[in-house]
């Protein structure tokens, strides 16, 4: 039995391969989603570990609860004496950390997008620098010199004995190149540039005279780190604290993590959606599979085999793909984490050259995912082989071994039902809660269920909506329009090419004519339509002829383009929120922004706009994290005396300038949920230390505001962590009667000096708003790309399969006078319909989530529902050129079938 | 017999030092060796032979279905070896009908769709007179709407016998079309055939190995190992049976 197994499936090489591509294609995913994490977080440990390397003990001030990247406090440098008399102690050194910004030869400032910029002091006791290591020169000494680390000295040409300038909170100095550092292996940290100077000059600069950040302990050999951070505690004051380096490491990669946890999560969810797209292939390839294999399976029963031994024999054949596909999934996993390893570099993020860790679990899940989904996928096809009576084998008889159109419908219905009963339940907890799920993976069931329930009850629009399709004109349309975009695209590509150098051009050439080629042939297959009816109307009956067939390879499209239409009403609708929130809520003509996610620029900016004439308000900005009951929240810090003049809240009750005494203001929404009102303290656990805050106010519109805002004096003296010292954002209101071009020039001129602050006015600000928004949306549609790609492989697959089962007929079409060029166009135009059918199905889905979630999303700030109509409707000639380049293949293939193929039967 | 269409002494379709020859060196099989064939005008001619004789290829040959070795085929004057796959396909579309054994119609379309294939293919227009007179004459006037799998395969063989005659093709080609069927319908099939030749001067070349049916032809062309070994003109069924005991077919 095996051996017949192996023999059929070797027997059908194209098609295996294509089916396993598809399976191939969601394990590589989740192997590289897998393999890319487990490399991030290998970085983090060696990255700490080698960080304090040689380090037993730190010593820094105590801060009860550990939110966001914030740092503890610093505290007086006189407790270094405390630890120094502390028995065991070997060696204990102060060192403080702060904001600086490289310039480079030029003068242009060094500004990761993202990353920070870092400051720290030159630790001068060897048995404590760790692994940070001088690659070239030497320590910086005096106060005109730096050392800085060695990504940043490669990447922008910096070498021992340049001049360059750096900044730091109140000043641009020049210093002399003295020194370049590395880390163990990696040549910075995380992505941030570092700027190290000696610990005298980085208090000064730092603006840390007489303090330190934090205090590195030596043990003596023979005492062990757990006991002197113990000894160590007893002798230090209550708000200080002393940590074991192993715990701090831990803590620290900790951190580390759960900030990318949300990385790893995304990932996989678009693995899973790649996963799930895979199935529908996989189960189409299967059925198709036992449908050829109708009269071969007969035999096998007639000869004796048994109903379950049919069973094994497909499952085992869905085992072997499943398993060959799983592994060249791993493999290609590799191909995907190193894919997202040099995007994360080309973001500045730097990542040592540690190769990827395979770990057991990532083999396990990945051999799992591929064999388990690839078997579950081919159950059902296979029980249905089960019932191919022995008679089968003597004539070629069409057995209905499916479910009636009635127990699909019903069983469609049921899946619709429940699928939206858990959508609405992850969305709107109110009105159903249904135990102890969270929201997130209820609407990830219930999505799930729906795109089942739609494949199952699709195939009662197949016909009617190919009919429709199969219209002339429309035909004659989307070719046109289609192959124009593609013309458009391949030109388009060349104009890029050219733009961006020679090189680039001839490297976008063969792309470029490509789909150009493509672009004329959908344009041909427009025209065509003019003079031969005959072909398209084939095609359409071709599509129809297994209805079920096409709807589920239809679905396997469907879901990939849903997903593509949801995050386009959501990312237009985030844009129109935050238009509105700028028309509405911004009054500032300026607002200047840090270009980093944390930290920012020198508070002497908006100090030296505030005392011009020409400028009426000025309102500072920064952003600080803080534990409500064991939640991490986020808070907004503003100067609450000219916030009036330069946002719009819609404060009901209350007011900013309320906030002086220390207290806060919450969004109507929060304050509704927690049951809170004007006049309730709330508590708000600080680095510092927990602080009961009473509510001072309650505003309507979250405009550029976190949903908690206090002032900026109460977060700076509560919240602390790199960059509290720094403003996030300072919005510039104009003096009456200025004109424009005057203050624009002014404000400019100030914001000149601070090199990743950047100034936008209204426009601006919302441009930029919205291409964040934008970047986004093609981060997560490159993503469903591959489960695009894996849909249109289900689309070849199915059309080769379809056209092998029809081979006497084109054969015979053939005969009696069709043309190669026709039978191409008859396959083409039916993967075009088939492929429609999928992206105005995926359309429709799409745009019932997107509308559904936007609208339960209302409480949390998404006020405005917004449809992208022309980006939606562009997918539909998206999806009619997937259909055409899933046809290419099968359509070469079906005119190439030797005539006398229809005429040699057996 | 009493023909009402001129006669022309042109060959319909012809074939001079045809050689075909499946695969190479050691295995090759010589399936035609050497044929010198003419098919007449107007004229109704069986292939019959032994299986393996080479008749079917002798026909896929001819039709331009199939490529010669070397020699030459041709359809009227026009050589098929000097044509492109494109020009061959729009000769078959024009001037040749096929009737097959089996599969000789497609599942999707309906039967009066399968008649009007030919010409649905060319985007051409339908002479409705001839037609109906085909339909009538088939009997297959009330069937045009059914699907092939809705009719008998006595029903679908006169389909795919209309859909060869519709487009006035110089020549039609039938391959064992009465194969399959039962003797009644294989009769009035083959009724119809001679009646085309007959009463429309159609030319027809089948290929069978069936002496009641070769005996509707007007000659028969016997094969035997890829070459010509006789032929008869005016058969009858028992001169067809006495002929193939002979070559002990």
């Amino acid at each position: 039995m095996l051996r017949a197994t192996l023999k059929s499936a070797l027997g059908h090489k194209l098609r295996l391969m294509l089916t396993a591509m598809s399976v191939m294609m969601g394990v590589a995913f989740v192997v590289g989603t897998f393999i890319f994490t487990d490399t991030i977080d290998k970085t983090f440990d060696e990255l700490f570990a080698d960080v304090y390397a040689g380090q037993d003990v730190i010593v820094q001030s105590h801060s009860e609860y550990d939110v966001g990247l914030g740092v503890p406090p610093p505290f007086d440098e006189a407790v270094i004496d405390t630890v120094l008399g502390v028995p065991g102690v070997a060696a204990a050194e102060g060192s403080v950390s702060g904001f600086a910004v490289i310039y480079d030869e030029a003068g242009t400032a060094i500004v990761p997008t993202g990353p920070p910029t870092l400051g720290g002091s030159w630790v001068a006791d060897e048995r404590l620098a760790g692994n940070s290591e001088l690659r070239d020169g030497r320590e910086p000494s005096a106060s005109d010199e730096v050392a800085i680390d060695a990504r940043t000295a490669t990447a922008h040409d910096l070498v021992v004995g340049d001049t360059i300038d750096v900044q730091t909170v109140n000043e641009v100095g020049t210093y002399h190149l003295v020194g370049i550092v590395g880390f163990g292996e990696a040549d910075n940290l995380g992505g941030a540039t570092i700027a190290i100077f000696d610990l005298e000059t980085a208090q000064r600069l730092f603006e840390l005279e007489g303090k330190y950040s934090s205090i590195a302990v030596k043990a003596d050999e023979g005492t062990t780190s757990e006991a002197l951070t113990e000894r160590i505690q007893a002798a230090l004051p209550d708000n200080m604290e002393a940590v074991a380096v192993a715990d701090e490491v831990a803590a620290q990669t900790q951190t580390m993590k759960e900030g990318l946890g949300f990385l790893e999560t995304a990932l996989l969810i678009f693995a899973a959606v790649a996963v799930f797209v895979g199935a529908f292939i996989i189960q189409n390839t299967f059925r198709i599979i036992v449908r050829q294999r109708q009269r071969e399976l007969a035999l096998m029963r007639a000869v004796g085999a048994t109903g379950n031994q049919v069973i094994r024999m497909v499952v085992i054949e869905a085992l072997l793909v499943g398993l060959v596909a799983s592994l060249l999934g791993i493999l290609f996993g590799f191909v995907i984490a190193w894919g997202l390893t040099a995007f994360m570099d080309a973001a500045g993020f730097s990542m040592p050259s540690t190769s990827a860790p395979l770990t057991l679990r990532t083999i396990v899940v990945g051999l799992a995912v591929g064999v388990l989904v690839t078997v579950a996928a081919a159950l059902v096809p296979a029980v249905r082989a089960s019932h191919i009576p022995p008679v089968a084998a003597l004539h070629d008889m069409d057995i209905t071994l499916r479910m009636s159109d009635r127990a699909r419908a019903i069983i469609g219905g049921i899946l619709l039902l429940v699928g939206t009963g858990f959508i609405v339940s992850g969305l709107f907890q109110a009105l159903i809660d249904i135990g102890p799920l969270n929201q997130l993976t209820r609407v990830g069931i219930g999505a799930v269920l729906v795109f089942l329930a739609v494949s199952l009850l699709s195939s009662n629009v197949v016909k009617p909506a190919a009919t429709l399709l199969g219209h002339r004109s429309v035909l004659t349309v989307v070719g046109f329009v289609s192959g124009l975009a593609l013309v458009g695209a391949g030109v388009g590509l060349v104009v890029y090419g050219a733009s961006s150098g020679l090189g680039t051009a001839a490297a976008m050439l063969p792309l470029a004519l490509i789909t150009a080629a493509v672009g004329i042939m959908a344009v041909y297959l427009g025209l065509t339509v003019v003079r031969d009816r005959f072909t398209p109307s084939l095609a359409v009956q071709n599509a129809v002829r297994k209805p079920r067939r096409t709807a589920t390879t239809a679905s396997a499209l469907m879901i990939g383009l849903a997903l593509v239409t949801f995050f386009f009403i959501m990312g237009d609708s985030i844009k129109a929120t935050a238009g509105r929130a700028i028309d509405e809520g911004l009054r500032a003509d300026y607002v200047i922004s840090a270009n980093a996610f944390v930290g920012g620029f020198s508070p002497t900016l908006a100090d030296d706009l505030a005392q011009r004439p020409e400028i009426a308000a000025v309102t500072s900005m920064r952003i600080g994290y803080w534990d409500l009951e064991g939640t991490q929240q986020m808070a907004t810090g503003l100067d609450q005396t000219t916030a009036d003049q330069t946002m719009f809240l819609d404060i009901q009750q209350g007011s900013f300038t309320a906030l002086s005494d220390g207290g806060v203001l919450v969004l109507d929404t929060v304050a509704e949920e927690e049951g809170w009102t004007v006049g309730d303290e709330i508590p708000m656990g600080f680095a510092g230390g927990l602080q009961r805050v009473e509510i001072v106010g309650i505003f309507t519109e979250q405009n550029q505001v976190q949903p908690y805002v206090v002032s900026l004096d109460f977060l700076m003296e509560n919240a602390s962590g790199y960059g509290s010292d720094l403003d996030n954002v300072v919005m510039v209101k104009a003096a009456e009667g200025v004109a424009p071009e005057v203050s624009r020039a002014l404000v400019e001129a100030v914001a000149a000096d601070y090199p990743n602050a950047t100034v936008r006015d209204q426009a601006e600000f919302r441009a930029s708003q919205e291409a964040q928004v934008s970047t986004m949306l093609m981060v997560f549609n490159a993503l469903l790309f591959l489960a695009v790609i894996i849909a249109i492989f289900g689309i070849t697959n199915t059309l080769a399969l379809s056209v092998y089962e029809r081979t006497h007929e084109i054969g015979l079409l053939r005969a009696v006078g069709m043309s190669r060029s026709q039978v191409v166009r008859a396959v083409s135009w039916e993967a075009i319909v088939v492929a429609i059918i999928g992206a105005v199905l995926g359309i429709v889905v799409g745009s019932v989530f997107g509308v559904v979630v936007a609208v339960a999303m209302a409480s949390q700030g998404l006020t405005v529902l917004s449809i992208p109509v022309l980006q939606i409707g562009a997918l539909v000639v998206f999806g009619a050129i997937a259909g055409l380049i899933a046809a290419l293949f099968p359509a070469r293939k079906a005119s190439r079938l030797r005539i006398l193929d229809a005429i040699a039967y057996e | 017999m009493v023909t009402t269409v001129p006669r022309t002494d042109l060959a319909a379709a012809r074939m001079t030092a045809a050689v075909k020859q499946y695969g190479q060196g050691e295995t090759a099989v010589t399936a035609l060796d050497g044929i010198d064939v003419s098919f007449e005008s107007g004229r109704f001619t069986a292939i019959m032979g032994p299986s393996g004789s080479g008749k079917s290829t002798l026909l896929h040959c001819q039709a331009g279905l199939d490529v010669l070795t070397s020699g030459s085929a041709y359809i009227g004057e026009v050589d098929l070896g000097s044509l492109s796959d494109k020009d061959l396909t729009l000769l078959r579309r024009e001037k040749v009908g096929f009737v097959f054994q089996a599969f000789n119609l497609i599942p999707t379309l309906s039967a009066k769709e399968n008649v009007l294939l030919p010409l649905l293919i060319a985007g051409a227009q339908h002479d409705a007179k001839w037609f109906d007179e085909v339909v009538g004459i088939l009997g297959i006037g009330n069937r045009l709407s059914h699907r092939p799998a809705e009719l008998s395969g006595g029903e679908q063989q006169r389909v795919a016998a209309a859909r060869a005659l519709v487009a006035h093709p110089a020549i039609i080609f039938a391959d064992e079309p009465s194969g399959n069927l039962d003797s009644r319908a294989a009769a009035e099939l083959l009724g119809f055939m001679r009646g085309a030749v007959s009463d429309y001067g159609q030319t027809i070349v089948m290929v069978t190995h069936d002496p009641v049916a070769a005996a509707y032809a007007d000659r028969i062309v016997f094969l035997g190992d890829g070459r010509i070994v006789d032929e008869m003109t005016h058969p009858t069924m028992e001169a067809v049976i006495d002929r193939m005991k002979q070559f002990g077919g």
